[in-house]
């Protein structure tokens, strides 16, 4: 009982906080998605149900974000996870200038988004360095975020250059873990590069792939500060993302109710999804042990 | 009481000549004040009698604090009752701040808005109304417009500003055109744009905004009202915008589309700097930017061109910034005092010099000798002249966003300009009659 009480005080300042900035927005945002709420007149609130999601559902622009969004975390997800996969494996091995590599690929980590996304629509702009390379292997220049074709493949192409790194170095954490016997042992059972990688670097590793591709998923889907910097879901909605999506209702015409539904019906999605990859990947791993 | 104002204005003028070789001096002074302040603060509210005196305004604007620091000062001089607590806010997300502000009731005494927003915030019965206090401005302001909603006033106007044509005077040469002489028509500005147009040397000839929401109407709305086009009626209460004239416009913005980079307006903006796009409609700012960070560039300023020389009007968009007050506020008369004192002649003024990205609001401007000598702003205040506000209805973001969506769509052939125009039409007139007013 003492115990308790004395772990509970020394919890206390996370507990505060979590339940002021997390648990209380997330029931707030719960009760609001039943509610019609204009921010500046509260005195109109009105319970509405479940009216915002059926508004949700029947407006065209929720689907579009939501099919980008789909696209972007089915996308840059699995491009990200096997090129983070295949270079830490890479940087796991004895060459020259190791630390180098490890600490460059983290690089982008720690430069802000916002910084990343400013730099990047340079690179995309129309004198930018993506059109010099273009007009060397003599090409036509091209507004690349200009256009609904490509603007979010390039916003795509950011995200797993600006991701990849991080998920490196936890890849690599998780090769780092895998004893070294195992590998003796393929080698004297006469294992080839491929196959070791195929029979024990793969299934060794899998719990910290889940953990990869779970985060890295729910990340993707909430994809929002490259969009606020670099399109803002332009050209032709052709990079509206969920989260802008409800930002601009929430914001631009005060629909907070809605807004907050359309996080709700995100949230479910992501909840899916995750449960989805934890059942697939678990399951790979029980088979395979 | 005018003549002592300029010359104030003039001697702040020479003092910020003279900063750079006091600004170690004067941080120095700053630090030893900062002591001292803090001490009596400190001392007063530790001994318990602190007491208020006179009145702390707080006022939201987005000018940068060199601009309109100065201006604050000399209320304040002329004032020694109120001190004015000023925050810089920004166009990228000044909006939502205000927004969150108001409804959790921390609302700024004064404030800066787009008058673009001012329908809104008022139909939302959050603005102070200040129809029987503004009397003797009316006649010498305009814009009140802007600020009007069902015949209150929620608003003062205080600077305005629009867009012109800004056009690459090398890139004329260099295509054979006479540097002297911008296009006036629809027909001559396409054929300036085609004849720069070369996008495999990277130069374009004209920029096009698109894929860009809230910049995009102001840039495709100066054709469509400069050949008569409307988007609503008279009363706001129809939608006008499946017009003939407003079909010319869609039409021609679309041809311009074959001669055009299409970028947003940073990008735009950026690449004119850089020498490669021949004609673009762009924003004051430009003025400032342009020799700050393209000192080389030789660029001319023209009003938008009408679509004929027989018929037409060289049309733009027109923004102004309006100071309200809000229902909730408790120094709504010293809040006003602040405003008219900010809307004065000579003050408008210092702060158009030095911001250059707007122009003021009073009527005649034109004919102010400041404007002889900076013929490039000139040309701003001429074309404010002919530009058109876009309707103060209170749902107008979301007719924004239709007009936006239509023309970019049909610049991007998703869609046919008559099928996109009527369906257009179709949708601003749900929104005005659903419009609670």
């Amino acid at each position: 009982m003492h115990k308790t009480r004395s772990t509970l005080v020394f919890l206390s300042p996370w507990l505060v906080s979590f339940g002021i900035f997390w648990v209380f927005p997330l029931v707030f945002s719960l009760v609001l998605s039943f509610l019609r709420f204009n921010p500046l007149r509260p005195d109109t609130t009105q319970i509405v149900w479940l009216s915002n999601f059926a508004t949700a559902f029947k407006d065209p622009l929720f689907w579009k974000s939501l099919t980008n969004t789909l696209v972007f975390v089915l996308g840059t997800v699995p491009v990200t996870t096997v090129v983070a996969f295949f270079l830490a494996v890479a940087i796991n091995q004895r060459i020259p200038l190791r630390t180098l590599y490890r600490s460059g690929f983290f690089v982008p980590s720690i430069i802000s988004v916002v910084v990343i996304s400013i730099i990047f629509k340079q690179f995309y702009s129309p004198l930018g360095l993506v059109n010099k390379v273009v007009q060397l292997f003599g090409g036509e220049p091209k507004s690349w975020l200009g256009e609904p074709r490509t603007a979010l493949l390039c916003i795509m192409a950011m995200d797993v250059w600006a991701s990849f790194g991080y998920y490196t170095i936890l890849f690599l954490a998780g090769l780092q873990a895998i004893p070294s016997e195992t590998y003796e042992a393929a080698r004297i059972d006469g294992s080839g590069f491929w196959g070791t990688l195929r029979f024990v670097t793969v299934p060794m590793v899998r719990p910290i792939t889940l953990f990869i591709v779970v985060i890295n998923t729910i990340r993707s889907f909430q994809i929002f500060i490259e969009i606020f910097v670099m399109t803002r879901g332009a050209p032709l909605n052709s990079t509206l993302t969920s989260v802008f999506y409800l930002y601009d209702r929430a914001f631009y015409r005060f629909e907070m109710g809605y807004a907050s539904a359309v996080a709700y019906l995100l949230f479910i999605v992501i909840l899916c999804f995750s449960l989805a990859q934890m059942r697939y990947l678990r399951m790979g791993r029980a088979a395979g042990e | 009481m005018q003549s002592r104002g300029v010359e104030v204005w003039r001697s702040r003028e020479q003092a910020a000549e003279e900063k750079p070789f006091e600004i170690e001096k004067i941080m120095n002074l700053r630090r030893v004040f900062l002591f001292i302040f803090s001490f009596i603060f400190f001392a007063f509210a530790l001994s318990g009698c602190g007491r208020e005196k006179g009145v702390r305004l707080t006022f939201w604007q987005f000018w940068p604090s060199d601009v309109i620091e100065p201006i604050i000062t000399e209320f304040e001089r002329a004032n020694p009752g109120i001190k004015v607590e000023m925050q810089q806010l920004t166009w990228q997300n000044g909006f939502e701040k205000i927004v969150a502000a108001v409804s959790s009731g921390t609302q700024p005494d004064l404030c800066e808005l787009g008058s673009t927003w001012v329908p809104r915030f008022a139909a939302d019965g959050v603005l102070g109304e200040v129809t029987s206090e503004v009397g003797a401005l009316r006649d010498s302001l305009l814009f009140w417009e802007s600020c009007t909603l069902d015949g209150k006033i929620y608003g003062i106007p205080w600077v305005a500003g629009t867009r012109a044509l800004f056009y690459n005077k090398e890139l004329f040469q260099e295509a054979g055109l006479d540097p002297d002489s911008p296009p006036s028509t629809w027909e001559e500005l396409i054929e300036c744009a085609r004849r720069i147009h070369s996008p495999r040397n990277g130069v374009y000839g004209y920029g096009m905004n698109a894929g860009e929401r809230y910049v995009l109407f102001k840039k495709f709305m100066p054709f469509a009202w400069g050949n008569g086009g409307r988007i609503l009626n008279q009363d706001l209460r129809r939608s006008e915008f499946a017009s003939g004239e407003n079909l010319d416009a869609l039409l021609f913005y679309c041809s311009l589309k074959k001669y055009s980079l299409v970028e947003k307006q940073d990008v735009l903006d950026m690449t004119f700097k850089q020498g490669k796009v021949g004609l673009e409609i762009s924003g004051g700012w430009n003025l400032k930017t342009i020799p700050a960070d393209a000192p080389d560039l030789k660029f001319g300023v023209a009003v938008v061109p009408k679509p004929k020389a027989c018929c037409g009007v060289h049309a733009s968009f027109a923004g102004s910034e309006i100071l309200v007050t809000f229902a909730k506020s408790k120094r709504h008369k010293d809040a006003l005092k602040l405003a008219r004192f900010l809307v004065e002649k000579q003050n408008m003024i210092a702060l158009c010099r030095s911001a250059k990205s707007v122009q003021p609001t009073f009527r005649g401007v034109e004919n102010d000798p400041y404007y002889d000598s900076n013929p490039l702003e000139r040309t701003f205040v001429v074309q404010l002249s002919t530009a058109i506000a876009p309707p103060p209805h209170p749902r107008w973001p979301e007719i924004e966003e239709v007009i936006e969506s239509t023309v970019e769509e049909v610049v991007y052939g998703v869609k046919k300009p008559e099928e996109a125009l009527l369906e257009a039409d179709r949708k601003i007139s749900s929104i005005v009659s659903n419009a609670e007013r």
